[in-house]
Protein backbone atom coordinates (compact mmCIF):
# COMPACT_ATOMS: atom_id res chain seq x y z
CA UNK A 1 0.00 0.00 0.00
CA UNK A 2 2.71 2.00 0.88
CA UNK A 3 4.93 1.48 -2.22
CA UNK A 4 1.62 1.92 -4.38
CA UNK A 5 0.95 5.49 -2.56
CA UNK A 6 4.48 6.58 -3.31
CA UNK A 7 3.81 5.63 -7.08
CA UNK A 8 0.81 7.86 -6.96
CA UNK A 9 2.98 10.88 -5.61
CA UNK A 10 5.94 10.35 -8.45
CA UNK A 11 5.95 12.73 -11.67
CA UNK A 12 4.97 10.59 -14.61
CA UNK A 13 6.52 10.15 -17.64
CA UNK A 14 4.35 11.97 -19.68
CA UNK A 15 5.67 15.93 -17.69
CA UNK A 16 9.15 14.20 -18.22
CA UNK A 17 11.95 17.05 -17.78
CA UNK A 18 15.61 16.46 -19.48
CA UNK A 19 18.65 17.21 -17.64
CA UNK A 20 22.02 17.48 -18.77
CA UNK A 21 24.61 17.92 -17.18
CA UNK A 22 28.47 18.83 -18.27
CA UNK A 23 30.81 18.37 -15.13
CA UNK A 24 34.35 19.89 -15.30
CA UNK A 25 37.25 20.26 -13.10
CA UNK A 26 38.86 23.85 -12.04
CA UNK A 27 40.78 23.85 -15.22
CA UNK A 28 37.85 23.20 -17.63
CA UNK A 29 38.69 19.51 -18.76
CA UNK A 30 35.65 16.57 -19.25
CA UNK A 31 35.26 14.85 -16.27
CA UNK A 32 34.31 10.88 -17.27
CA UNK A 33 32.97 8.38 -14.66
CA UNK A 34 31.25 11.37 -12.82
CA UNK A 35 27.79 10.51 -11.11
CA UNK A 36 25.06 12.70 -11.45
CA UNK A 37 21.75 12.83 -9.86
CA UNK A 38 18.70 14.42 -8.95
CA UNK A 39 16.97 14.28 -5.59
CA UNK A 40 13.62 15.52 -5.52
CA UNK A 41 12.90 17.88 -2.58
CA UNK A 42 9.76 16.32 -0.55
CA UNK A 43 9.22 13.08 -2.47
CA UNK A 44 10.56 9.48 -1.92
CA UNK A 45 11.04 6.56 -4.84
CA UNK A 46 10.56 3.45 -3.50
CA UNK A 47 13.25 0.74 -3.74
CA UNK A 48 14.10 -0.03 -7.30
CA UNK A 49 13.71 -3.54 -8.53
CA UNK A 50 16.32 -3.61 -11.41
CA UNK A 51 19.45 -5.77 -12.19
CA UNK A 52 22.39 -4.27 -13.17
CA UNK A 53 25.57 -5.93 -13.88
CA UNK A 54 29.39 -5.22 -13.17
CA UNK A 55 31.56 -7.17 -15.38
CA UNK A 56 35.32 -8.33 -14.87
CA UNK A 57 37.20 -8.12 -17.51
CA UNK A 58 41.50 -8.61 -18.54
CA UNK A 59 41.55 -7.69 -14.57
CA UNK A 60 39.58 -4.88 -15.29
CA UNK A 61 35.93 -3.74 -13.51
CA UNK A 62 33.73 -2.89 -16.42
CA UNK A 63 31.90 -0.10 -15.94
CA UNK A 64 34.77 1.74 -13.37
CA UNK A 65 31.70 3.30 -12.26
CA UNK A 66 28.42 2.13 -12.12
CA UNK A 67 25.00 3.84 -10.65
CA UNK A 68 22.15 2.29 -9.52
CA UNK A 69 18.93 2.98 -7.59
CA UNK A 70 18.47 1.51 -3.99
CA UNK A 71 17.33 -1.23 -4.15
CA UNK A 72 18.81 -2.34 -7.27
CA UNK A 73 20.57 -5.95 -7.40
CA UNK A 74 23.88 -6.19 -8.92
CA UNK A 75 25.43 -9.45 -10.90
CA UNK A 76 29.22 -9.77 -10.92
CA UNK A 77 29.90 -11.91 -13.85
CA UNK A 78 33.48 -13.05 -14.26
CA UNK A 79 34.35 -12.72 -18.08
CA UNK A 80 37.93 -13.33 -17.50
CA UNK A 81 39.85 -17.36 -17.91
CA UNK A 82 41.45 -16.89 -14.51
CA UNK A 83 39.48 -16.69 -11.13
CA UNK A 84 38.86 -13.63 -8.98
CA UNK A 85 37.16 -12.55 -5.55
CA UNK A 86 35.13 -9.36 -5.42
CA UNK A 87 35.01 -8.09 -2.20
CA UNK A 88 33.93 -4.44 -0.22
CA UNK A 89 34.34 -3.30 2.75
CA UNK A 90 32.31 0.20 2.35
CA UNK A 91 29.75 0.65 5.23
CA UNK A 92 26.95 1.18 2.34
CA UNK A 93 27.65 -2.31 1.85
CA UNK A 94 29.81 -5.02 2.84
CA UNK A 95 30.67 -7.91 0.98
CA UNK A 96 33.00 -10.80 -0.32
CA UNK A 97 32.15 -13.08 -3.29
CA UNK A 98 34.18 -16.74 -3.52
CA UNK A 99 36.57 -16.76 -5.49
CA UNK A 100 34.75 -17.93 -8.70
CA UNK A 101 34.65 -18.08 -12.44
CA UNK A 102 31.51 -17.40 -14.70
CA UNK A 103 28.59 -15.74 -12.99
CA UNK A 104 27.71 -16.26 -9.22
CA UNK A 105 24.08 -17.65 -9.02
CA UNK A 106 23.04 -15.05 -7.08
CA UNK A 107 23.35 -10.80 -7.76
CA UNK A 108 24.35 -8.96 -4.91
CA UNK A 109 21.62 -6.23 -3.26
CA UNK A 110 21.97 -2.93 -2.89
CA UNK A 111 19.81 -1.62 -0.48
CA UNK A 112 21.34 1.28 1.29
CA UNK A 113 22.60 4.94 -0.44
CA UNK A 114 26.09 5.47 -0.36
CA UNK A 115 29.39 4.59 -2.13
CA UNK A 116 30.50 1.12 -2.80
CA UNK A 117 34.48 1.26 -3.46
CA UNK A 118 35.10 -2.86 -5.17
CA UNK A 119 38.22 -4.54 -5.01
CA UNK A 120 39.56 -8.29 -6.25
CA UNK A 121 41.18 -9.70 -3.54
CA UNK A 122 43.49 -11.93 -5.87
CA UNK A 123 44.48 -8.83 -8.43
CA UNK A 124 45.18 -5.82 -6.20
CA UNK A 125 44.80 -3.44 -8.97
CA UNK A 126 41.67 -3.78 -9.64
CA UNK A 127 39.51 -1.50 -8.37
CA UNK A 128 35.77 0.40 -9.08
CA UNK A 129 32.73 2.10 -7.75
CA UNK A 130 29.30 1.58 -7.39
CA UNK A 131 27.01 4.93 -6.38
CA UNK A 132 23.55 3.67 -5.01
CA UNK A 133 21.53 6.49 -4.77
CA UNK A 134 17.59 7.44 -3.55
CA UNK A 135 16.64 8.27 -6.83
CA UNK A 136 16.00 6.89 -10.65
CA UNK A 137 17.24 10.02 -11.96
CA UNK A 138 20.94 9.77 -12.79
CA UNK A 139 23.54 9.65 -14.79
CA UNK A 140 27.34 8.55 -15.04
CA UNK A 141 29.51 10.77 -17.51
CA UNK A 142 31.26 9.86 -20.62
CA UNK A 143 34.29 10.72 -21.88
CA UNK A 144 33.17 14.06 -22.71
CA UNK A 145 32.11 15.18 -18.97
CA UNK A 146 28.45 15.12 -20.19
CA UNK A 147 25.83 12.52 -18.79
CA UNK A 148 21.92 12.65 -19.69
CA UNK A 149 19.45 12.47 -17.05
CA UNK A 150 16.33 11.41 -18.69
CA UNK A 151 12.74 11.34 -17.71
CA UNK A 152 12.95 13.84 -14.90
CA UNK A 153 9.53 15.29 -13.90
CA UNK A 154 8.27 18.30 -13.31
CA UNK A 155 9.48 19.38 -9.97
CA UNK A 156 11.89 20.70 -7.34
CA UNK A 157 15.57 18.77 -6.94
CA UNK A 158 19.04 19.01 -5.66
CA UNK A 159 21.06 17.94 -8.04
CA UNK A 160 23.90 16.25 -7.04
CA UNK A 161 27.86 14.84 -8.41
CA UNK A 162 30.31 12.13 -7.34
CA UNK A 163 33.34 11.33 -8.48
CA UNK A 164 36.20 8.96 -7.18
CA UNK A 165 38.96 10.91 -7.04
CA UNK A 166 37.20 14.50 -5.82
CA UNK A 167 38.72 16.15 -2.74
CA UNK A 168 34.91 17.26 -2.02
CA UNK A 169 31.91 17.06 -2.72
CA UNK A 170 30.36 19.95 -3.99
CA UNK A 171 27.00 21.34 -2.83
CA UNK A 172 23.97 20.18 -4.34
CA UNK A 173 22.52 22.48 -6.88
CA UNK A 174 18.90 23.49 -6.51
CA UNK A 175 16.93 22.75 -9.96
CA UNK A 176 13.03 23.32 -10.69
CA UNK A 177 12.21 21.59 -13.74
CA UNK A 178 9.27 22.37 -15.64
CA UNK A 179 7.36 19.54 -18.01
CA UNK A 180 9.18 18.88 -21.08
CA UNK A 181 12.19 21.06 -19.69
CA UNK A 182 15.68 20.41 -21.37
CA UNK A 183 18.12 21.82 -18.77
CA UNK A 184 21.76 21.81 -19.63
CA UNK A 185 24.24 22.90 -16.57
CA UNK A 186 27.65 22.88 -15.70
CA UNK A 187 28.87 21.10 -12.78
CA UNK A 188 32.97 22.24 -11.64
CA UNK A 189 34.13 20.05 -8.97
CA UNK A 190 37.60 19.67 -7.03
CA UNK A 191 39.57 16.67 -8.01
CA UNK B 1 58.26 -28.92 8.15
CA UNK B 2 59.01 -26.30 10.53
CA UNK B 3 57.08 -25.90 13.39
CA UNK B 4 55.81 -22.31 12.55
CA UNK B 5 54.30 -24.07 9.21
CA UNK B 6 53.03 -27.14 11.26
CA UNK B 7 51.05 -24.78 13.35
CA UNK B 8 49.61 -22.71 11.15
CA UNK B 9 48.38 -25.49 9.52
CA UNK B 10 46.66 -27.08 12.05
CA UNK B 11 45.18 -23.39 12.76
CA UNK B 12 43.73 -23.24 9.46
CA UNK B 13 42.72 -26.77 9.90
CA UNK B 14 40.94 -25.56 12.75
CA UNK B 15 39.29 -22.72 10.93
CA UNK B 16 37.84 -25.08 8.63
CA UNK B 17 36.79 -27.74 10.84
CA UNK B 18 34.78 -24.32 12.79
CA UNK B 19 33.68 -23.18 9.71
CA UNK B 20 32.22 -26.83 8.96
CA UNK B 21 29.64 -26.59 6.11
CA UNK B 22 29.49 -23.21 6.12
CA UNK B 23 29.46 -20.76 3.01
CA UNK B 24 32.50 -18.93 4.24
CA UNK B 25 34.68 -22.09 3.51
CA UNK B 26 35.31 -22.66 -0.37
CA UNK B 27 37.99 -24.79 -2.16
CA UNK B 28 39.24 -24.51 -5.66
CA UNK B 29 42.03 -25.62 -8.00
CA UNK B 30 42.98 -28.09 -10.64
CA UNK B 31 44.31 -31.40 -11.71
CA UNK B 32 46.35 -31.30 -14.75
CA UNK B 33 48.44 -34.36 -16.72
CA UNK B 34 50.86 -32.84 -19.30
CA UNK B 35 53.14 -34.06 -22.14
CA UNK B 36 56.60 -32.77 -23.67
CA UNK B 37 58.88 -34.09 -26.23
CA UNK B 38 60.90 -34.27 -22.86
CA UNK B 39 63.79 -32.36 -22.23
CA UNK B 40 66.44 -33.67 -19.81
CA UNK B 41 68.80 -30.70 -19.03
CA UNK B 42 69.21 -26.99 -19.19
CA UNK B 43 66.47 -24.13 -18.67
CA UNK B 44 63.39 -25.86 -20.36
CA UNK B 45 63.94 -29.28 -18.66
CA UNK B 46 61.02 -31.21 -18.69
CA UNK B 47 59.52 -35.03 -18.00
CA UNK B 48 57.82 -36.65 -21.19
CA UNK B 49 55.00 -37.34 -18.75
CA UNK B 50 53.46 -35.21 -15.47
CA UNK B 51 50.72 -34.81 -13.33
CA UNK B 52 49.55 -32.47 -10.54
CA UNK B 53 46.76 -31.58 -8.47
CA UNK B 54 46.64 -28.14 -6.38
CA UNK B 55 43.65 -27.57 -3.92
CA UNK B 56 43.11 -24.14 -2.48
CA UNK B 57 40.96 -24.01 0.85
CA UNK B 58 39.76 -20.54 1.80
CA UNK B 59 37.77 -19.19 4.61
CA UNK B 60 36.56 -16.06 4.71
CA UNK B 61 33.73 -15.72 8.07
CA UNK B 62 33.89 -11.75 6.88
CA UNK B 63 36.04 -9.67 4.28
CA UNK B 64 37.64 -8.70 6.88
CA UNK B 65 39.71 -11.58 7.95
CA UNK B 66 40.14 -14.85 6.11
CA UNK B 67 42.59 -17.76 5.69
CA UNK B 68 44.24 -20.19 2.78
CA UNK B 69 46.18 -23.19 2.46
CA UNK B 70 47.24 -23.96 -0.65
CA UNK B 71 48.09 -28.33 -1.03
CA UNK B 72 49.89 -29.71 -4.13
CA UNK B 73 50.86 -32.94 -5.20
CA UNK B 74 52.92 -34.00 -8.26
CA UNK B 75 54.11 -36.98 -9.67
CA UNK B 76 57.59 -35.74 -10.64
CA UNK B 77 59.71 -34.03 -7.85
CA UNK B 78 62.50 -33.61 -10.14
CA UNK B 79 64.85 -35.08 -7.66
CA UNK B 80 63.81 -33.02 -4.86
CA UNK B 81 63.35 -34.69 -1.36
CA UNK B 82 59.76 -34.18 -0.02
CA UNK B 83 58.78 -32.85 -3.21
CA UNK B 84 55.67 -35.02 -4.35
CA UNK B 85 53.14 -33.50 -1.86
CA UNK B 86 53.52 -30.70 0.22
CA UNK B 87 52.04 -27.32 1.07
CA UNK B 88 53.34 -24.51 -1.16
CA UNK B 89 51.02 -21.61 1.16
CA UNK B 90 49.61 -20.99 4.58
CA UNK B 91 48.71 -17.88 5.83
CA UNK B 92 45.93 -15.77 7.42
CA UNK B 93 44.90 -12.48 6.28
CA UNK B 94 43.04 -9.45 8.10
CA UNK B 95 42.05 -6.08 6.97
CA UNK B 96 41.93 -2.90 8.00
CA UNK B 97 39.96 0.60 5.88
CA UNK B 98 42.16 3.32 7.84
CA UNK B 99 41.87 6.42 6.21
CA UNK B 100 39.85 5.07 2.96
CA UNK B 101 43.07 2.81 2.38
CA UNK B 102 43.30 -0.61 2.59
CA UNK B 103 45.92 -1.66 5.08
CA UNK B 104 46.53 -6.06 4.79
CA UNK B 105 48.31 -7.38 7.44
CA UNK B 106 49.03 -11.41 6.34
CA UNK B 107 50.71 -14.13 8.19
CA UNK B 108 52.12 -17.44 7.32
CA UNK B 109 54.20 -18.68 4.11
CA UNK B 110 53.35 -16.97 0.80
CA UNK B 111 54.65 -16.27 -2.42
CA UNK B 112 55.53 -12.44 -2.76
CA UNK B 113 52.57 -10.79 -4.22
CA UNK B 114 54.38 -8.91 -7.40
CA UNK B 115 54.69 -10.98 -10.34
CA UNK B 116 53.15 -10.01 -13.44
CA UNK B 117 52.50 -13.12 -15.10
CA UNK B 118 51.40 -15.02 -11.63
CA UNK B 119 47.99 -13.50 -11.73
CA UNK B 120 45.84 -16.26 -11.19
CA UNK B 121 44.54 -18.12 -7.78
CA UNK B 122 47.60 -20.55 -6.79
CA UNK B 123 49.81 -17.76 -8.45
CA UNK B 124 49.23 -19.62 -11.50
CA UNK B 125 50.16 -17.80 -14.61
CA UNK B 126 47.41 -16.91 -16.77
CA UNK B 127 49.55 -16.78 -19.88
CA UNK B 128 51.25 -19.86 -20.57
CA UNK B 129 52.01 -23.26 -19.06
CA UNK B 130 55.48 -22.41 -17.73
CA UNK B 131 56.23 -19.30 -16.24
CA UNK B 132 59.44 -16.90 -16.94
CA UNK B 133 62.73 -17.65 -15.54
CA UNK B 134 61.73 -14.88 -12.95
CA UNK B 135 59.20 -16.13 -11.51
CA UNK B 136 60.04 -20.01 -12.08
CA UNK B 137 63.02 -19.06 -9.75
CA UNK B 138 60.67 -17.08 -7.01
CA UNK B 139 58.53 -20.04 -7.25
CA UNK B 140 60.87 -22.46 -6.69
CA UNK B 141 63.49 -21.00 -4.39
CA UNK B 142 61.54 -18.15 -2.29
CA UNK B 143 58.49 -18.09 -0.31
CA UNK B 144 58.70 -15.86 2.82
CA UNK B 145 57.30 -17.36 5.95
CA UNK B 146 56.52 -14.61 8.02
CA UNK B 147 54.53 -10.99 7.84
CA UNK B 148 53.40 -9.03 5.27
CA UNK B 149 51.77 -5.80 5.73
CA UNK B 150 50.90 -3.90 2.40
CA UNK B 151 48.59 -0.65 2.35
CA UNK B 152 46.91 1.04 -0.49
CA UNK B 153 45.09 3.68 -1.71
CA UNK B 154 43.60 5.66 -4.57
CA UNK B 155 46.57 3.30 -6.97
CA UNK B 156 49.41 4.08 -4.81
CA UNK B 157 50.54 0.92 -2.89
CA UNK B 158 53.29 -0.18 -0.22
CA UNK B 159 54.26 -2.97 1.01
CA UNK B 160 56.67 -4.61 3.68
CA UNK B 161 57.81 -8.22 4.50
CA UNK B 162 60.00 -9.66 7.64
CA UNK B 163 60.30 -13.08 7.25
CA UNK B 164 62.29 -16.67 8.31
CA UNK B 165 63.83 -19.19 6.42
CA UNK B 166 64.88 -18.94 2.13
CA UNK B 167 69.07 -18.37 3.64
CA UNK B 168 69.67 -20.76 0.54
CA UNK B 169 67.34 -18.29 -2.35
CA UNK B 170 69.91 -17.43 -5.39
CA UNK B 171 71.51 -21.36 -5.45
CA UNK B 172 69.20 -22.30 -8.14
CA UNK B 173 70.34 -19.58 -10.83
CA UNK B 174 73.76 -18.93 -9.22
CA UNK B 175 74.62 -22.80 -8.98
CA UNK B 176 72.17 -24.49 -11.40
CA UNK B 177 71.24 -22.28 -13.41
CA UNK B 178 68.33 -20.69 -14.49
CA UNK B 179 65.05 -22.98 -15.74
CA UNK B 180 61.55 -21.59 -16.99
CA UNK B 181 59.12 -24.61 -15.04
CA UNK B 182 56.36 -24.43 -12.06
CA UNK B 183 57.85 -26.83 -9.74
CA UNK B 184 56.36 -24.48 -6.93
CA UNK B 185 58.51 -25.23 -3.84
CA UNK B 186 56.57 -26.75 -0.38
CA UNK B 187 57.28 -26.12 2.66
CA UNK B 188 60.30 -28.61 3.91
CA UNK B 189 60.92 -29.72 0.91
CA UNK B 190 64.88 -30.30 -0.25
CA UNK B 191 65.10 -29.05 -3.91
CA UNK B 192 68.95 -30.55 -5.19
CA UNK B 193 71.19 -28.00 -6.42
CA UNK B 194 73.75 -30.01 -8.23
CA UNK B 195 74.87 -33.90 -6.74
CA UNK B 196 75.93 -32.50 -2.88
CA UNK B 197 73.88 -29.80 -2.03
CA UNK B 198 70.12 -28.38 -1.54
CA UNK B 199 68.04 -25.67 -1.21
CA UNK B 200 64.95 -24.94 0.54
CA UNK B 201 62.31 -22.33 1.16
CA UNK B 202 62.25 -23.76 5.02
CA UNK B 203 66.02 -23.50 5.58
CA UNK B 204 66.61 -21.02 8.04
CA UNK B 205 70.58 -21.51 9.23
CA UNK B 206 71.75 -18.28 10.48
CA UNK B 207 68.65 -16.80 12.49
CA UNK B 208 68.68 -14.04 10.74
CA UNK B 209 65.62 -12.52 9.21
CA UNK B 210 64.98 -11.85 5.51
CA UNK B 211 63.33 -8.43 4.52
CA UNK B 212 61.11 -7.43 1.25
CA UNK B 213 59.63 -4.03 0.62
CA UNK B 214 57.51 -2.84 -2.61
CA UNK B 215 55.64 -0.29 -4.09
CA UNK B 216 53.58 0.81 -6.96
CA UNK B 217 51.03 3.04 -8.79
CA UNK B 218 48.21 1.60 -10.44
CA UNK B 219 46.42 3.45 -13.26
CA UNK B 220 43.17 3.29 -15.17
CA UNK B 221 45.25 0.40 -17.46
CA UNK B 222 48.37 0.62 -16.19
CA UNK B 223 50.78 -0.59 -12.99
CA UNK B 224 54.24 -0.10 -12.51
CA UNK B 225 56.11 -1.75 -9.01
CA UNK B 226 59.26 -1.90 -7.90
CA UNK B 227 60.56 -4.50 -5.91
CA UNK B 228 63.10 -5.21 -3.24
CA UNK B 229 64.25 -8.69 -1.84
CA UNK B 230 66.82 -8.91 0.87
CA UNK B 231 67.39 -12.40 2.81
CA UNK B 232 70.24 -11.36 4.59
CA UNK B 233 71.67 -14.73 4.71
CA UNK B 234 75.16 -15.09 5.76
CA UNK B 235 76.84 -17.42 2.80
CA UNK B 236 78.34 -20.26 4.66
CA UNK B 237 77.91 -24.01 4.43
CA UNK B 238 75.35 -25.68 6.99
CA UNK B 239 75.15 -29.73 6.24
CA UNK B 240 73.99 -29.85 2.51
CA UNK B 241 72.42 -26.78 2.66
CA UNK B 242 74.62 -23.81 1.30
CA UNK B 243 73.15 -19.86 2.36
CA UNK B 244 73.28 -17.49 -0.61
CA UNK B 245 72.96 -13.63 0.22
CA UNK B 246 70.78 -12.83 -1.88
CA UNK B 247 69.93 -9.02 -2.95
CA UNK B 248 67.66 -8.37 -5.84
CA UNK B 249 65.57 -5.63 -7.50
CA UNK B 250 62.80 -5.99 -9.61
CA UNK B 251 61.10 -3.64 -11.65
CA UNK B 252 57.34 -4.41 -13.07
CA UNK B 253 55.29 -3.05 -15.72
CA UNK B 254 51.97 -4.02 -17.00
CA UNK B 255 49.97 -2.20 -19.80
CA UNK B 256 45.97 -3.35 -20.57
CA UNK B 257 44.02 -2.41 -23.87
CA UNK B 258 40.61 -4.10 -24.29
CA UNK B 259 41.97 -7.83 -24.50
CA UNK B 260 45.50 -7.01 -24.73
CA UNK B 261 47.89 -7.34 -22.17
CA UNK B 262 51.55 -6.16 -22.57
CA UNK B 263 53.27 -7.54 -19.33
CA UNK B 264 56.96 -6.70 -18.65
CA UNK B 265 59.54 -7.48 -15.61
CA UNK B 266 62.84 -7.15 -14.75
CA UNK B 267 64.95 -8.11 -11.67
CA UNK B 268 69.06 -8.01 -11.01
CA UNK B 269 71.47 -8.24 -8.38
CA UNK B 270 74.33 -10.09 -6.32
CA UNK B 271 74.47 -12.97 -4.40
CA UNK B 272 77.19 -14.60 -2.26
CA UNK B 273 79.03 -17.36 -0.90
CA UNK B 274 81.78 -17.91 1.50
CA UNK B 275 84.11 -20.56 0.75
CA UNK B 276 87.30 -21.54 3.16
CA UNK B 277 86.48 -17.80 4.31
CA UNK B 278 87.10 -16.57 1.12
CA UNK B 279 83.69 -14.31 -0.74
CA UNK B 280 82.80 -15.39 -3.99
CA UNK B 281 79.78 -12.95 -5.49
CA UNK B 282 78.01 -13.75 -8.40
CA UNK B 283 75.53 -11.60 -10.54
CA UNK B 284 72.05 -11.88 -11.24
CA UNK B 285 70.13 -10.52 -14.52
CA UNK B 286 66.79 -11.46 -15.86
CA UNK B 287 63.78 -10.30 -17.62
CA UNK B 288 60.97 -10.82 -19.72
CA UNK B 289 58.63 -9.30 -21.72
CA UNK B 290 54.96 -10.98 -22.58
CA UNK B 291 51.97 -10.00 -25.04
CA UNK B 292 48.83 -11.73 -25.05
CA UNK B 293 45.26 -11.55 -26.55
CA UNK B 294 42.37 -12.67 -24.73
CA UNK B 295 39.59 -14.17 -26.71
CA UNK B 296 36.14 -15.59 -26.15
CA UNK B 297 37.39 -19.05 -25.54
CA UNK B 298 41.00 -18.56 -25.70
CA UNK B 299 44.11 -16.90 -24.77
CA UNK B 300 47.62 -16.44 -27.25
CA UNK B 301 50.64 -15.39 -25.63
CA UNK B 302 54.09 -14.81 -26.85
CA UNK B 303 56.80 -14.27 -24.18
CA UNK B 304 60.58 -13.53 -24.20
CA UNK B 305 62.93 -14.00 -21.99
CA UNK B 306 66.25 -13.38 -20.60
CA UNK B 307 68.30 -14.59 -17.98
CA UNK B 308 72.18 -14.74 -17.15
CA UNK B 309 75.01 -15.37 -14.10
CA UNK B 310 77.76 -12.95 -14.34
CA UNK B 311 76.59 -11.35 -17.68
CA UNK B 312 76.53 -14.65 -19.69
CA UNK B 313 73.76 -14.28 -21.31
CA UNK B 314 70.86 -16.70 -22.24
CA UNK B 315 67.67 -15.71 -24.42
CA UNK B 316 64.58 -17.78 -24.89
CA UNK B 317 61.16 -17.58 -26.68
CA UNK B 318 57.61 -19.04 -25.73
CA UNK B 319 54.17 -19.58 -27.39
CA UNK B 320 51.30 -20.57 -25.72
CA UNK B 321 47.72 -21.31 -26.81
CA UNK B 322 44.68 -21.89 -24.32
CA UNK B 323 41.57 -22.60 -25.54
CA UNK B 324 38.90 -21.91 -23.10
CA UNK B 325 35.87 -23.52 -23.86
CA UNK B 326 32.48 -23.45 -21.18
CA UNK B 327 33.17 -26.24 -18.65
CA UNK B 328 35.60 -27.57 -16.54
CA UNK B 329 38.61 -28.10 -19.25
CA UNK B 330 41.29 -26.22 -20.18
CA UNK B 331 43.29 -27.63 -23.06
CA UNK B 332 46.96 -25.67 -23.98
CA UNK B 333 50.32 -26.24 -26.00
CA UNK B 334 53.28 -24.42 -25.33
CA UNK B 335 56.39 -23.95 -27.48
CA UNK B 336 59.51 -22.59 -26.25
CA UNK B 337 63.62 -22.61 -27.53
CA UNK B 338 66.21 -21.65 -26.11
CA UNK B 339 70.02 -21.94 -26.94
CA UNK B 340 69.24 -24.04 -29.59
CA UNK B 341 66.81 -26.74 -27.69
CA UNK B 342 63.52 -26.86 -28.37
CA UNK B 343 60.03 -27.87 -25.85
CA UNK B 344 56.82 -28.81 -26.58
CA UNK B 345 54.35 -29.33 -24.21
CA UNK B 346 50.46 -30.01 -24.33
CA UNK B 347 48.48 -30.07 -21.38
CA UNK B 348 45.08 -30.50 -20.25
CA UNK B 349 43.53 -28.83 -17.03
CA UNK B 350 40.38 -29.48 -15.48
CA UNK B 351 39.48 -26.96 -12.87
CA UNK B 352 36.99 -27.76 -9.80
CA UNK B 353 35.52 -25.56 -6.73
CA UNK B 354 33.13 -26.31 -4.08
CA UNK B 355 32.02 -24.88 -0.98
Amino acid sequence: MRRFLLLLLMPSFASAATLVVDVRDARGAAVADAVVYALPEGRQFPPASRTAVMDQKNRTFIPHVLAVQTGTAVRFPNSDDIRHQVYSFSSAKTFQLPLYKGTPANPVWFDKSGVVSLGCNIHDRMSAYIVIVDTPHFGVTKKNGRAEVPTVGAGRYALHVWYPEMKDEPAAVPLTLAAADRKELTVTIRK
Amino acid sequence: MPRASAGLLIALLAFASAANADDALQWSGFALLRASNGVERGPLREEKLSAQVQVGIDWTPTPFLGAHLHLLARDDDAGARRGKLGIPEAYVDANFVPAGGRLRLRAGAFFLPTSRENVDALWETAYTITPSALNSWLGEEFRPVGIDAQYSRRGLMAGATIYRGNDTFGALPAARGWSLRDHWATLGEWIPVDAEYFTSVSAENDERLGWSARGSWTGANALLQLTHIDNRADGLAYGRLFNWGTRFDIVSGEYTAGDWTLAAEAGWGPTFLIVDGVKYTTDLKTGYVLVSRLFAHGRATVRGDTFSVNDVDHHALTLAYFWTPPGHFRPGIELATSGGEHRAIIELRYSFAGH
